[in-house]
């Protein structure tokens, strides 16, 4: 399997590329990848498993206002709460990021299949997963605040 | 394809061989039902049924289960109760694949990822198919949710 620290580098590039050329965002990773991440408040999390040769699991947490910013800039519209406009952007961001690791972790992506994107939010809450897997966490600054992707994989 | 049923048979399973509480089905009213949650239990699914799955359980549930799974009394939220759920929604998915494979339909499963919060919510693609069903236990009701694309 590939290290992490080759995976890192990959999926900040393609996050970046994301950003900039599907939301129209200038986005830059912000500083070193993180183990751990507190409990997120008003925010909003998108995530895709990861089926086949690798299994895991790709999210992204978006505090609300970066969210709303995001889906604005995204479906070129205006956003003002939480709704189902917001959690189609998260989930479709999600399901991109989700495309890119895939063929990060396998030579044009075969051999992995992704699920269908679904998203969490709420006042506060805490992300984990099951014992056996590996994590990293990548920050990232926007205009309007930071966001992380975070990537788990079974080991 | 009866979708709530291989949920209620999977989930039934799964508290038979691994979880000493007695559950039972809820009668399928009009409407899915809704849950209160604290913690919930996801997990992607692959292949021909697209999807994720979802266990949705109050504090005193998910306390309940994990004391009966480890076999020792739980009382806080601590990393083991987010494994228990966590474990809950890998096998009862484990138990739709099963149950889907009868029909010539391959699931791949993803991990199992626990979200803990307070007035947490979760949501799919706006396109995607949703099935539910909550389960009654003598603490507290819990749910079993799979949201999905059939392809």
């Amino acid at each position: 399997m590939n290290s992490f620290a080759e995976i890192n580098d990959k999926l900040i590039e393609s996050t970046i590329e994301i950003f900039t050329g599907m939301v129209m965002m200038e986005v830059a990773s912000a500083g070193d990848p993180l183990e751990k991440i507190g409990p997120l408040k008003k925010s909003i999390t998108g995530m895709v498993g990861l089926a086949g040769t690798h299994k895991g699991v790709l999210a992204v947490h978006f505090p609300n206002e970066v969210a709303l910013a995001v889906t604005s800039n995204f479906l070129g519209m205006e956003v003002g709460e939480i709704n189902e406009d917001v959690q189609d952007a998260i989930g479709e961001i999600a399901n991109m990021l989700g495309g890119n690791l895939k063929t990060i972790l396998s030579d044009r992506g075969r051999d992995i299949q992704l699920s269908l994107p679904s998203t969490i939010f709420g006042d506060e809450y805490a992300f984990s997963s099951q014992a056996e897997s590996e994590q990293v966490i990548l920050p990232f600054q926007s205009p309007n605040g930071m966001f992380y992707v975070e990537v788990e994989l079974e080991r | 394809m009866e979708l709530e049923q291989y949920l209620v048979d999977a989930t039934m399973e799964v508290f038979a061989s691994m979880i000493s509480i007695d559950i039972a089905p809820e009668p399928k009213g009009g409407g899915l039902p809704a849950v209160a949650a604290d913690i919930s239990s996801l997990i992607g699914l692959a292949g021909d049924f697209k999807g994720f799955l979802a266990v949705h359980c109050p504090e005193p549930v998910a306390l309940g289960i994990t004391s009966a799974m480890l076999g020792m009394e739980v009382t806080a939220v601590d990393d083991e109760v987010k494994d228990a759920l966590g474990e809950v929604a890998n096998m009862v998915a484990g138990g739709l694949k099963i149950g889907v494979a009868t029909e010539g339909k391959k699931i791949g499963l993803a991990i199992a990822t626990t979200v803990v919060g307070k007035a947490l919510r979760t949501g799919g693609l706006s396109g995607a198919d949703r099935a539910a069903v909550a389960f009654a236990t003598p603490l507290g009701r819990f749910g079993v949710e799979v949201r999905f694309v059939l392809s």
